[in-house]
């Protein structure tokens, strides 16, 4: 694992915005206070078998 | 190795050959031949599919595992398949990609700009080998008449600002490791069927019942001449085999009317190819296959150095 967990960006599930947590925040948005966030897409390349 | 020989020597008349499609006959040989040779057709002859996908970015609606397999079926020229390594046998590689013996790479890139839906089609793959690219299916497409601007195999469809990017790597492989890798669409072979009408039986028919019977076969295998009146096979290989007339003569109360049996020593062949390789080579290459199959049953000598020699086969061989 990262010797430093670094902060993952969330997507506001009711305002778009763009939220970044550490671990053991709570998961709202600071802009509305909305409490559904996605996690985007990694920006690394992922490797899959076709089959 | 005592015992009487049962060596033959089949003969083999090609009906019908066309890139994706051939038609022939195979004699002199019995049922394990043809059928081993169907089943190495099937699931051994070698060709080249996609097997490994890496993926940049995927906006798209399909997910990545979707795309990764849809790319795996995309049929890819394979006349070099024979002549390449398989990526686990390959000593001068990895298997990422770079090996020119054994891999072939892929990249595809493509973003929607505009407000109309791009399909994302196998003439967007890039391959890195001109001798390895997706099936082209133009020239059938127009010959069936369809439109000419097809083209490709759709991947995916993209909407405005979706955008997939990704790199493949298509590897040598064999259908019984996985479907995508077999060259043939469908290979079936049929017993020749010898049909001998009971002439003199048929003659105590009147012209009424000849008719019926002639039409209880559900395919056109006899034919009443309008002329003489009499019942001639005009297509034995039509006969599916399905009794229909043997039943009807039965009923008629005119059993052994006709004499149906299938020579256990003739079988005609239909081969359709996926276009990976020509069907006429897909025949050729099966018996390849087979002769080096049969070599390597010949050579071992059930000894543990001859299984070590022929690792796959030998594992094979006792049921692995």
């Amino acid at each position: 694992m990262d010797p430093q967990p670094e902060p993952v960006s969330y997507i506001c599930g009711d305002c778009g915005m763009e939220n970044t947590l550490k671990q053991g925040d709570v998961i709202q948005c600071r802009e509305c206070g909305y409490r559904i966030l996605y996690k985007k897409r990694t920006r690394r390349i992922v490797q899959y078998e076709a089959r | 190795m005592e015992g009487s020989s049962y060596q033959r020597f089949p003969k083999v008349k090609i009906r019908e050959l066309r890139d994706d499609y051939a038609k022939f006959e195979l004699r002199d040989t019995d049922a394990s031949m043809a059928n081993a040779l169907r089943r190495v057709m099937i699931a051994e002859v070698p060709t080249i599919a996609i097997d490994l996908v890496e993926i940049e970015v995927n906006s798209s609606v399909l997910n990545d595992e979707f795309i990764a397999h849809r790319l795996g079926l995309i049929p890819l020229t394979s006349e070099r398949a024979m002549s390449m390594r398989f990526s686990r046998d390959c000593d001068a590689c990895d298997g990422d990609g770079q090996c020119e013996f054994c891999s072939v790479e892929f990249h595809l890139r493509a973003k929607c700009h505009s407000d109309q839906t791009l399909d994302v089609t196998s003439k967007d793959l890039y391959s890195s080998d001109h001798t390895v690219v997706p099936v082209d299916f133009s020239d059938s497409a127009a010959a069936t008449g369809e439109a000419l601007d097809t083209k490709g195999i759709i991947i995916v469809k993209l909407r405005r600002g979706q955008e997939l990017r990704l790199r493949a790597i298509a590897r040598k492989g064999i259908g019984k490791d996985h479907a995508k890798w077999s060259p043939a669409a469908t290979v079936t072979f049929m017993y020749e069927p010898s049909i001998h009408i009971n002439e003199d039986l048929m003659e105590t028919l009147t012209l009424e019942e000849k008719r019926t019977w002639v039409e209880s076969c559900p395919t056109r295998v006899f034919e009443l001449d309008t002329v003489t009146h009499q019942v001639m096979v005009v297509d034995p290989e039509a006969y599916t085999y399905d009794d229909e007339v043997i039943k009807k003569a039965e009923a008629m109360g005119k059993a052994g009317l006709v004499d149906i049996t299938a020579r256990e020593d003739s079988f005609i062949f239909t081969v359709e190819s996926t276009g990976a390789i020509k069907a006429s080579q897909l025949i050729l290459n099966a018996i390849d296959i087979l002769k080096q199959k049969l070599d390597a049953v010949r050579l071992s000598d059930d000894t543990v150095e001859a299984d070590d020699q022929f690792g796959e086969l030998g594992a094979h061989m006792r049921g692995g």
